[in-house]
């Protein structure tokens, strides 16, 4: 952008990487070099495919954000756009039975109208961008969660839709390939090759400026904006065919990931520079980084570290380059050239040491914390390590929900002891955070890296079946565990208990708790979780079916966040003085309510709910919590890790009515179901016994 | 009008203030009419329990803001600074010490930022942004969803017992509001953060060092981020790994609903506890008005952007009856 033309001979490290898409074509290239060694079947052709496909949907993001981020602006709410876009497009051809193109034409439209406003506000009222597009970010979330009330999932879509998102042009080629080059090429065009374009950048520079150059900036502020609106229900449409449904949180936490991409790409955010390939090859470094950790098995969470460090990195690197190289010949502006005398670099130095002395120590303190904690010690990441064997080892791959959920950290160490007792790999990776579309990206990863057996705990069932039933394809024996996925899409479910069963379990169990009568209420986990409105929608059913005394005056969402859980207990207990039982149904949420009936000194109300025995044992103790209710989660994990063991070495056949499962003895095989027994009430008397 | 009211209370000063006020008082009344219960000693205490560890956040976030900064990484501290507490206290410190530790734990993570931030003079969007995931993913690699469990009796409130921990839980955040509140007014340092936000080039100038104010300003936000996981983990017997999710969209939006201006120079600690105290009722309130949950995002989106609206239109209102005042600034909307 600036004079860097002008520059006679750059230094060797400007020479080296003269511009920020240098940079990056050198970590993309190392990135595949490294993942050529480590990973399984990285460097295929269908791999680089199944890459392009799941980068799409950000993509689309990140393209929409260049030039947004080019005027200097942002726009938080794209993500949340995704989200709208998909349940109106959902609504629109479920309920009020559109057809499908038509449906797509008004989403795009409702796109467009959303970032009309973000584009009316900002450029017509002069609001920040920042602060107006965060106030979006939460409306056009909410209007998603308000007009389905959170738990509407439009299934079913025609398949000549679902193409679009899952079918392959040749067998190989993802259709959605053309979209995000259409995209490219338009947005390439539009921004590099067009007077509007480069008015674009003369805003990012100096909006004033522009304005007296004879650029109407409010009107072509708008356009950018109304743009992004447009691309990001573009990109909701993409997303509803990828996963061939639509729910109101689709699209959570992608508008980060696509400022990542932009932001990694050399736009600065500033405004005034920036390109579409740095975007491309940004968007790459950052998906590519993924899909290469997850075939050389590595968690999840260390995609999300290389990046941060990634972003840090080629920004510095970046920096000093681009500065050494212009300061000759640029204005001399002091905002960056502050001088750097030896007293700061002794602060810096200091600081830098301190800081990472305390985050090191910290880091030790925690893990020795945890610990001693109830020695129930994860046994990390170094289980995950591709250790090079002479025999082949089985190796199984399972997935949580969440990572980070305790009770799926509880499953894992049963499924690790499994894993040790039988001599095979164990992959466990999963979301960090409950993700349908994160799942389906791990299973693609798996089939690709080549494992013998897959077994998902499914947060979405229409969601995964797609890449389930091409897993079992290639021979890979499916089992689930937790929750089902559609049944032609798996070998065997291993149960721990039916959503009918738990739901009944805990009514039978509040029923008991207040002596047949009186007003409960529900706190669930978020309120767009399938297995949680499954759980009320039995909860409703026994209650009506069985205790009419009893009554149900809410349900309250807690994000599955302890502390939300404790201030919704806290207003239920003051909006409903009668209520005498707060039933949480996701496992930091009983704590949570536990603690604020404790705290309220009210004798006369309990808390219960499902949740790990280990949470909940000082309430239990305290007679807060009368019961809670569980399955073993350890021997979950255990049986999981057996029954694929025994399915993958042809033990475990259909029709065969009981499995042999290590120390859990003869385990009960109904049809294509393992069943791991009833849910369990842990109480005061038994609560002791167990430790997970 | 008389016009004598305005120049008294100088609106002109205080009008963005007065705008979430506004806000504040209307979404009082509504729920006054609708569910008169609302309006107990108990629910009141409730509500600044919860959320005075949000205003002290919301304190530092404000002298980011105002210093023309941003950390989108609090949440991520906030969560690791509670683990680090909890992991602290178990080790058998005493509970005093611990006031003392997590915050400089706090000013620590701060100050890594700080350093990308003020010395290595990147954006702060970008650096925050990297720092977010990067704390956030580490936490859950190391603890894989274990919370810090077990810890000694006299951690919750201090030991003090229920009625006292939450009295203090209170007067830490109005200490921390009054002494930040006394400092931006009338110490140099405060004054600088202003200088520093509002002209880089002109506080220099003038003898202020602003790489060293941006530091500051992110190891108190760090600081300030430490005292409120605290504060927060001794409502509580257990800590959980995740704590925090979205405490940096809450803090910024509670200090821009209060008038702040996004890019820097300007904007009170009032503002700041007037938009904490509006964003941290509306989710209470809505429970007590019925109002089904499932709009409660939908709600809290809308009043950010009529809370920022309005500020518009009394601007306008403000222009056309002050012809002759200040002028009105056409600042171009997506210039920073």
């Amino acid at each position: 952008m600036t004079a860097r033309a002008l520059q006679s001979i750059p230094p060797i490290h400007a020479r080296l990487f003269p511009n920020q898409e240098w940079t990056l074509l050198v970590v993309l290239l190392v990135e595949c070099a490294l993942f050529s060694v480590t990973g399984n079947n990285f460097l295929t052709t269908n791999n680089g495919f199944e890459i392009v496909r799941l980068s799409v949907e950000i993509g689309l993001l990140a393209l929409a954000l260049t030039p947004v981020i080019i005027t200097g602006g942002i726009d938080l709410s794209v993500g949340s756009m995704i989200g709208l876009s998909a349940v109106v497009l959902g609504g629109l051809w479920h309920d009020a039975h559109w057809p499908l193109p038509v449906a797509a034409l008004a989403t795009l439209a409702l796109g467009s109208l959303g970032g009309g406003l973000n584009a009316w506000l900002i450029a017509r009222l002069n609001l920040p961008p920042l602060i107006v597009t965060l106030g979006t970010f939460s409306l056009y979330r909410g209007l998603a969660e308000g007009l389905t009330r959170g738990l509407e999932t439009y299934r079913g879509f025609p398949s000549e839709f679902l193409f679009w998102g899952q079918g392959y042009l040749g067998g190989i080629v993802p259709p959605q390939l053309f979209v995000l080059l259409a995209a490219i090429i338009g947005i390439w065009w539009w921004l590099h090759r067009s007077i509007y374009g480069r008015s674009l950048y003369a805003i990012g520079l100096s909006a004033e400026g522009a304005r007296y150059a004879g650029i109407s900036v409010a009107r072509r502020l708008m356009w950018v904006y109304v743009l992004s609106g447009l691309i990001a229900s573009l990109a909701a449409i993409i997303y509803v065919a990828h996963l061939g449904q639509a729910k109101s949180d689709a699209g959570t936490g992608y508008e980060l990931m696509a400022i990542t991409a932009v932001v990694l790409g050399g736009t600065s955010i500033y405004g005034g520079r920036g390109t579409v390939l740095g975007t491309v090859l940004g968007l790459f470094a950052v998906v590519i980084l993924q899909n290469g950790l997850r075939l050389s098995g590595q968690p999840a969470e260390l995609a999300g570290i290389l990046t941060g460090v990634l972003l840090l990195t080629t920004i510095l690197i970046d920096r000093y380059a681009h500065r050494r190289r212009t300061v000759p010949t640029e204005v001399h502006s002091s905002t960056e050239d502050f001088e750097v005398k030896n007293a700061h670099v002794a602060i810096l130095s200091a600081v830098i040491l301190a800081a990472a002395l305390i985050v090191a120590g910290s880091n030790w303190l925690l893990v020795r914390s945890l610990q001693q904690n109830t020695g129930n010690v994860p046994t990390a990441a170094n289980n995950n390590a591709v250790t090079p064997t002479t025999n082949r080892k089985l190796t199984i791959a399972v997935m949580p929900k969440a990572k980070g959920d305790p009770y799926f950290a509880s499953c894992r160490q049963g499924a690790e002891e499994a894993a040790k007792e039988l001599g095979i790999e164990l992959l466990w990776d999963g979301p960090t955070e409950v993700d349908a579309a994160k799942q389906n990206e791990v299973v693609e990863a798996w089939i690709t890296r080549g494992v013998d057996v897959i077994a998902v705990a499914v947060s979405n069932k229409e969601a995964i079946a797609t890449v389930l039933r091409k897993a079992r394809q290639k021979g890979i024996k499916v089992l689930t565990w937790d929750a089902d996925a559609e049944k032609d899409a798996r070998d065997f479910l291993v149960n721990q208990a039916t959503p009918q069963g738990i739901g009944y379990t805990l009514v039978d169990e509040a029923a008991r708790i207040m002596n047949g009568a009186g007003e409960f209420a529900i706190i669930t986990g978020s309120l767009s979780a399938d297995n949680q409105n499954e759980w009320i929608k039995h909860i409703k059913a026994r209650v009506a079916e069985k205790f009419p005394n009893l009554k149900l005056v809410g349900v309250q969402p807690s994000d599955d966040d302890r502390d939300r859980a404790f201030t919704e207990a806290q207003n239920i207990m003051k909006t409903h003085p009668n209520v005498k039982l707060i039933m949480a149904i996701s496992a930091p949420a009983v704590p949570g309510a536990a603690e604020a009936v404790k705290q309220s000194g009210r004798k006369d109300i309990k808390a219960m709910g499902l949740s790990l025995p280990n949470l909940c044992k000082p309430y239990v103790h305290d007679d807060v919590v009368p019961s809670v209710i569980l399955w073993n989660t350890i021997d979950l994990g255990y049986l999981v890790v057996h029954s694929a063991k025994a399915v993958s070495e042809g033990t475990l056949k259909p029709g065969a009515q009981e499995l042999m499962a290590g120390r859990k003895g003869k385990v009960v095989v109904k049809g294509d179901e393992i069943i791991l027994g009833p849910p369990f009430v842990f109480n005061k008397g038994n609560i002791d016994q167990y430790n997970f | 009008m008389p016009n004598s009211f305005f120049s008294n209370f100088n609106l002109a000063r205080h009008q963005r203030e007065l705008a979430a006020l506004i806000a504040y008082v209307a979404l009082l009344v509504f729920v006054g009419i609708v569910a008169p219960s609302f309006f107990n000693a108990g629910n009141w205490r409730d509500l600044a329990v919860a959320n005075a560890p949000v205003l002290i956040v919301a304190i530092g976030m404000t002298l980011v803001i105002v210093a023309g900064q941003i950390d989108i990484s609090v949440g991520a501290q906030f969560a690791v600074c509670s683990m680090l507490a909890g992991a602290l206290a178990k080790t058998g410190i005493p509970m005093p010490l611990l006031l003392l530790l997590v915050p400089l734990i706090g000013a620590a993570f701060g100050a890594v930022n700080g350093v990308f931030v003020a010395l290595l003079r990147m954006p702060a969007i970008v650096v925050t942004l990297a720092t977010m995931v990067v704390w956030r993913d580490a936490l859950r690699w190391i603890t894989e969803g274990t919370w810090v469990q077990g810890m000694p009796a006299n951690f919750q409130w201090f030991g003090l017992g229920q009625t006292m921990g939450q009295v203090l839980i209170v007067a830490f955040a109005f200490a921390v509001l009054v002494a930040f509140y006394w400092a931006l007014g009338n110490l140099g340092a405060g004054r600088a953060v202003y200088a520093v936000g509002s002209e880089p080039e002109a506080a220099r100038l003038a003898g202020i060092n602003p790489p060293r104010v941006v530091l500051a300003v992110f190891m108190l936000m760090g600081a300030l981020t430490g005292l409120a996981a605290l504060l927060n983990s001794i409502r509580f017997i257990s800590i959980p790994s995740n704590s925090g999710l979205g405490l940096e969209m809450k803090a910024i939006a509670a200090v821009v609903v209060g008038g702040t201006v996004i890019s820097g120079g300007r904007g009170t600690l009032i503002g700041t506890l007037i938009g904490t105290a509006l964003l941290g009722t509306i989710g209470t309130a809505l429970t007590f008005a019925g109002i089904n949950p499932f709009w409660e995002k939908a709600i809290q989106g809308a009043i950010i952007l009529a809370a920022l609206a309005s500020d518009v239109v009394l601007s306008r209102i403000r222009n056309s009856e002050f012809a002759t005042g200040s002028k009105g600034t056409l600042q171009i909307g997506g210039a920073k």
